[in-house]
């Protein structure tokens, strides 16, 4: 791994690469260059995720010259793809070290914080929804039930948006989050459920399930299973499944064309 | 070039880690420090903004005081200067608990300790309270 990333950057393949490094004790991603090859051996896995993909993505949209290269998790790879096939990034700057991170008879623990995780509380498996729970098992509550345990976990939001933010596939420059004609300055943000709803919309045929959004959420919503169930319905009606090739169009795109057959009207 | 520089967010006393990010020494964007013991990856809204007014043209830079009726801009040592003479004024004609300090939550406890310290010992007077009480 680190002779890889050390021949990368002395080749001029890739500018910067992300990857982590230990620092005052935190895993922290970390931006290793030609200016600080000595620091390259310090590279580490970590357990901690962090969107390097995003990173990449921000990077390369600021200064289009500076190739990128990242450390990439399973999630990492998919959100590029997403982020690829929506033209976020170009083809051939962003390059992608792969690294394993699931549990295997080498590893005792996953290195990722998704994997591994938390136990949830007595009154929220009563009330609410369990974040480790199958999407079937939420399925079989009760319409009026289901309907009103979503709403436990919706009305807990304080509406900091983080999941928004640290979505790795979120990169509309314009959010109606910020449209000043939809919420304007001063306004009270949407009810609860609304954005949780939207924003669930928004995420067929882009959320690629890395569980950074419940990661990110204070309040422990289980977006995750949220947006799994939207992309199960995606993988259901279109046979889309996201995130998991570079050769597929966006959805929106494959969407709008079956609608039009589906109205009677000649392919296009 | 590219830097994730690892900080305290500096809105409230509850002390969430906070990632920067910084592209050629330009601040871009804010994220949770996921293994920081107090947010654990999580951030307010607030938090999650942190680099808006670091850029904004509407931010304080140079100490300022009202001459003629218009904010001019001024050296620290005048302003102190200015505030201590001032001080000295309504202490002078009014006594010292006249004045009141108000310590914050967006400093360290070492800077709260002289605040207080300040009031007490050079001020005179016990009216000493915090920004998170208000």
């Amino acid at each position: 791994m680190h002779a890889k990333v050390q021949e990368w950057l002395e080749t001029g393949k890739v500018d910067i690469f992300l990857g982590y490094k230990m620092i005052a004790g935190h895993p922290l991603p970390y931006a290793f260059s030609r200016q600080n090859l000595a620091e390259v051996p310090d590279m580490i896995v970590g357990q901690a995720r962090y969107a390097l993909e995003k990173l990449a993505a921000e990077i390369t949209a600021a200064r289009p010259e500076i190739k990128v290269g990242i450390m990439a998790r399973d999630c990492n790879r998919r959100a590029l793809n997403v982020l690829m096939v929506h033209q976020q990034v170009a083809p051939g700057q962003v390059e992608v070290l792969e690294v394993g991170c699931c549990p295997s008879p080498l590893r005792e623990h996953a290195d990722c914080s998704a994997l591994e995780s938390k136990e949830v509380g007595f009154y929220k498996k009563e009330v609410g929804i369990d974040n480790n729970q199958s999407l079937e098992s939420v399925e079989n509550f009760e319409p009026q039930d289901r309907f009103s345990r979503w709403m436990y976990e919706f009305q807990k939001c304080l509406k900091c948006y983080g999941c928004r933010n640290i979505c790795p596939v979120c990169f509309c420059k314009e959010c109606s989050l910020e449209h000043e004609d939809l919420i304007g300055t001063g306004e009270l943000p949407p009810e609860v459920p609304i954005f949780h709803l939207v924003r669930a919309v928004h995420m067929a045929g882009r959320c690629i399930d890395c569980g950074l959004c419940e990661d990110a959420c204070p309040a422990d919503i289980p977006l995750r299973l949220l947006y799994r169930k939207v992309n199960d319905i995606v993988a259901n009606l279109f046979d889309y499944k996201t995130g998991i090739s570079l050769k597929q169009a966006p959805l929106s795109l494959i969407f709008d064309q079956n609608a039009h057959q589906a109205e009677g009207h000649p392919e296009a | 070039m590219y830097k994730l520089v690892p900080s305290v967010c500096s809105y409230c006393g509850t002390g969430c880690g906070v990632l920067f990010k910084v592209l050629d020494g330009k601040l871009m964007g804010t994220l949770p420090l996921k293994t920081h013991p107090v947010n654990e990856g999580k951030l307010c809204i607030k938090g999650w903004n942190l680099h808006e007014f670091v850029n904004s043209p509407l931010r304080l830079q140079a100490p300022l005081i009202r001459l003629n009726g218009r904010f001019t801009k001024v050296t620290w040592d005048r302003a102190i200067q200015y505030t201590a003479d001032k001080f000295r004024e309504v202490i002078d004609k009014y006594g010292p608990d006249s004045v009141g300090v108000l310590a914050s939550a967006k400093i360290t406890n070492e800077d709260n300790y002289l605040i207080q310290k300040f009031a007490r010992a050079v001020i005179g007077t016990n009216n000493v309270d915090h920004c998170a009480r208000l």
